[in-house]
C-alpha cells in the first residue's frame, strides 16, 4: 500500500515507448498525474498524442516502460498479467468506443460476463445485472442480442457491463465516438448520472469538446506530454 | 455451467463452419475406428496369454499342414512318454473338409468349409461350467449357449449331423429358391450333400443339418463328427477300385491343446518337439497367438501400413482440419477475446475457453461418429466383411465409443493448441489500437 493522499490514480514519471524495428517511438514522456477519488477527468489531444496509451496504463492493460502507476493504493505497474486480470475484474470498468459486446450473448449475458469471474451465486449475479441494466434504462431489453440493439443501446449495455462489478474506476475511451449526436448526448448524460449517483471516478478520453465539457477537469496531451490543464 | 454455455454459443456462432468441421471429424474418426477395430481383433488374437492358453500343433515344414491321423491321440495327450511329463488340460483335432453344394456350378456361395472334430470339443458342460475349445464361444449368452449345446447333443447322436454357420444356411436357403430371411427352424433336419472339391475331390458326404453356430465368428464354418469323416475315407477304396483317397494318410490338419500356463506350455511343447513319434512328417508346437501371427505374416505390410501410416495420417489430417477451423475462429474473434481480457479473464481461462470449444466439437463429433459406425456396421451390415485367416468379418467393439471420443478430443487438443495459445496471448492494447 502506498500513501494515496486522496488520489485514486497516481502516475509517476511514466515513460512509454514502442519499438518498430530499430526505431524507438516515444508515446508518453515523463508523465506525472494524480486523479482524486470521485473526479470526472477528461483527456483530450490529437491522434497519436498518447491518450489511449495513458488510459491503457491506468486500466492495467499495458505496462509503462519506466515509472509507476498506482490505482486505489496498488502498484499495478508491477503486477503480472494474471494479477492484473484479477485486479481489473474488481477495480476497472472499461467503456469502449465500439462497444465490443459479445455478439452471441444477450444484453443480460454480456453484462453478467465479468461477474462470472467473481464466484457469485446465480441470484446475486441476477440482482447485480438487473440493477446495472435498470441504471442504464435497458431492463426491458435483457434478452436482446447486440445485433438487435441500436448503437446507443449497445453502448448503454457496455456501460452496464462496466459498472456491474462496482469498480473503483471507470475508464471510457471515446464512448461517444461511434454515436450520432443524440445518442452521444444520452450517453454523456448517463455518465453524469452514474458519477452523481454512484460517486464513481471517471476517466474519459475524447476528441469531442462537448463530451469534455462534462468533465471536472480536462487534460490535454501533446506528443506524450501534458501540455495544458483546463478547469 | 455459464462458461460451458458460452463455449456452446461460440460453437454455434458459425453453424456452417462448425457442422463442416464436425463432419470432417466424423469421417476421419470413422476411418480410424474401422482400422482400429480390425487391428484390435488382430492384437487380441495375437496377444500372448499367460494363463489358460492354447497351443497349436501343425506340420513343421509344410503349409497347409497335413498330418497322419495316427498323430491325433499322442499329440492330444501331449506326447507323454515318461513319468513327470504333463498332459494338456484339453485338446481338439481339426480335419478340414471343403465341399460344394452343387457339383457343377462351383461358386463361392455353394462352398462349405467345415471341420471334422469330436463334438464334445465344440462345447460341453463340465463341473457345471461351459467349456469349449473354440475361440470366441467361451462367453455366449445363456440362450446361445443352450442352443449350441442342444445342437452338439444332436451331433453326438447323429454321426451324419452337421452344425453350420449362418452364412451357409443363408446360401442353402438361396439355392433352394427361398430368398427371404433364413428360417433356421425350417432348415433343421434338412439333408444336404456336399461334393468334395480341391484336395477333397471324390469325397462326397451327406449331412443332416442339426444346428447353427452362434452368429459372429463362425458364420462361414461347419463342424461335423470326425468319425464320419474318417469312415468316409476308410470306405473310399470300396467305391474307387481299391485306391485310397489322396488324403487317406494325411488328413489331420492341426491339433489344439489347452494348457494352464506358460510353464506348462513350454513343457508340453518340449515333449512334442522331442518325441521320436513325430519325425515324418515333423511337427511344430506353438502358442495360438504366435500361430496366428505366423498366419498373418503375409499381411504384415498391410497391417503395418494401416497401423502406422493410415491411422496416424487420419489423425494428423483431423488435427489440421480442427486447427484450421479454430484458427479462423480465433482470428475473427480477436477483439472479443481482448474484451474478455479487459473484463478480467485470465490468459489461462481464455486458453481453456478456446480449447474447450474444440474439445467439445472434436469429442462430440468423434463420439457421434463412433456410435454411428458401431450401429451401422454391427447392426445394419452385420459386421465389416474383411476376411483375414479364419476371421471372416469384424465387428466394431463397444470400446470404439471411447476411441471415437478420445480420437476427436486428442486431435482437437493438438489441433487447437496453437490457436488457443494465440488467443491467450492477445494483447488488448494492441488489438484496440488496431481496431481504432
Amino acid at each position: 500500500m502506498a500513501e494515496t493522499n486522496g488520489a485514486i490514480v497516481r502516475v509517476r514519471g511514466v515513460h512509454k515507448y514502442f519499438r518498430r524495428g530499430s526505431e524507438r517511438l516515444d508515446v508518453l514522456q515523463d508523465l506525472t498525474l494524480e486523479v482524486p477519488e470521485g473526479e470526472y477527468l477528461g483527456l483530450m489531444g490529437p491522434s497519436g498524442s498518447g491518450k489511449t496509451t495513458l488510459l491503457n496504463l491506468i486500466a492495467g492493460l499495458d505496462r509503462p516502460s519506466e515509472g509507476e502507476v498506482w490505482v486505489g493504493g496498488q502498484l499495478i505497474s508491477a503486477m503480472s498479467e494474471a494479477q492484473l486480470a484479477r485486479w481489473r475484474t474488481r477495480n476497472i470498468g472499461f467503456i469502449f468506443q465500439f462497444y465490443h459486446l459479445l455478439p452471441v450473448l444477450s444484453a443480460y449475458e454480456n453484462v453478467e460476463l465479468p461477474l462470472l469471474l467473481l464466484g457469485l451465486s446465480r441470484s446475486e449475479r441476477r440482482r447485480q445485472v438487473m440493477t446495472a441494466l435498470e441504471l442504464v434504462g435497458l431492463a426491458d431489453r435483457i434478452h436482446h442480442r447486440p445485433g438487435q440493439l441500436s448503437g446507443g443501446q449497445q453502448q448503454r449495455v457496455g456501460i452496464a457491463r462496466a459498472i456491474v462489478t462496482d469498480p473503483t474506476l471507470i475508464v471510457a475511451d471515446e464512448p461517444t465516438g461511434d454515436l450520432d449526436a443524440r445518442s452521444a448526448e444520452e450517453i454523456l448524460n448517463l455518465l453524469d448520472e452514474l458519477r452523481r449517483s454512484l460517486h464513481k471516478t471517471i476517466l474519459l478520453v475524447t476528441h469531442d469538446p462537448r463530451a469534455a465539457e462534462r468533465a471536472d477537469r480536462v487534460l490535454h496531451l501533446h506528443k506524450g506530454q501534458l501540455v495544458e490543464q483546463a478547469q | 455451467m455459464k462458461i460451458l454455455g458460452l463455449i456452446l454459443k461460440n460453437i454455434g456462432r458459425n453453424p456452417l463452419r462448425s457442422i463442416l468441421t464436425a463432419l470432417g471429424t466424423m469421417v476421419l474418426v470413422f476411418v480410424v475406428t474401422m482400422v482400429w477395430s480390425v487391428l484390435w481383433v488382430l492384437d487380441l488374437i495375437t496377444a500372448e496369454k499367460q494363463e489358460n492358453l492354447k497351443a497349436i500343433v501343425t506340420e513343421r515344414w509344410s503349409i497347409p499342414s497335413r498330418l497322419p491321423f495316427a498323430y491325433a491321440a499322442p499329440i492330444s495327450d501331449g506326447a507323454v512318454r515318461q513319468p513327470g511329463d504333463i498332459r494338456p488340460d484339453d485338446s481338439m483335432t481339426w480335419q478340414f473338409y471343403l465341399g460344394s453344394l452343387d457339383p457343377k456350378n462351383l461358386t463361392r456361395d455353394s462352398f462349405i468349409f467345415a471341420i471334422a472334430c469330436e463334438p464334445d470339443k465344440l462345447g460341453r458342460i463340465e463341473n457345471g461350467k461351459f467349456v469349449t475349445m473354440m475361440d470366441g464361444l467361451e462367453s455366449l449368452s445363456p440362450k446361445d449357449q443352450a442352443a449350441l449345446l442342444e445342437a452338439i447333443d444332436r451331433l453326438k447322436a447323429n454321426r451324419q449331423g452337421i452344425i453350420l454357420g449362418y452364412n451357409h444356411l443363408a446360401n442353402i436357403n438361396r439355392m433352394t429358391g427361398d430368398v427371404r430371411d433364413v428360417n433356421i427352424d425350417q432348415l433343421m433336419g434338412k439333408r444336404i450333400k456336399l461334393f468334395g472339391i480341391g484336395g477333397y475331390k471324390g469325397l462326397d458326404l451327406e449331412f443332416e443339418i442339426v444346428g447353427v453356430f452362434p452368429a459372429g465368428r463362425y458364420d462361414n464354418l461347419g463342424a461335423f463328427h470326425r468319425d464320419y469323416f474318417n469312415n468316409a475315407l476308410d470306405q473310399y477304396p470300396q467305391t474307387h477300385g481299391g485306391r485310397k483317397h489322396l488324403l487317406a494318410d494325411r488328413n489331420l490338419n492341426l491339433v489344439w491343446l489347452k494348457v494352464p500356463n506358460m510353464a506348462a506350455y513350454n513343457r508340453v511343447s518340449a515333449q512334442i518337439d522331442q518325441s521320436p513319434s513325430f519325425q515324418d512328417p515333423a511337427v511344430k508346437c506353438e502358442t495360438a497367438s504366435s500361430g496366428m501371427a505366423a498366419f498373418l505374416e503375409p499381411l504384415r505390410d498391410l497391417i503395418w501400413g494401416a497401423r502406422y501410416v493410415l491411422a496416424p495420417a487420419c489423425l494428423i489430417t483431423l488435427s489440421l482440419v480442427i486447427a484450421n477451423a479454430i484458427s479462423i475462429s480465433v482470428r475473427e474473434r480477436r477483439p472479443e477475446l481482448a474484451v474478455m481480457k479487459v473484463l478480467g479473464f485470465r490468459p489461462a481461462q481464455i486458453l481453456w475457453l478456446v480449447l474447450g470449444e474444440s474439445l467439445l466439437l472434436g469429442a462430440g463429433a468423434g463420439l457421434a461418429s463412433a456410435a454411428l459406425t458401431y450401429g451401422v456396421i454391427n447392426w445394419y451390415f452385420d459386421g465389416l466383411r474383411f476376411p483375414i485367416g479364419f476371421l471372416d468379418r469384424f465387428y466394431i467393439p463397444i470400446n470404439a465409443l471411447g476411441w471415437g471420443a478420445m480420437i476427436g478430443a486428442v486431435a482437437a487438443l493438438v489441433g487447437s493448441f496453437v490457436p488457443a495459445w494465440t488467443a491467450r496471448s492477445v494483447k488488448p492494447a494492441e488489438v484496440f489500437a488496431k481496431v481504432a
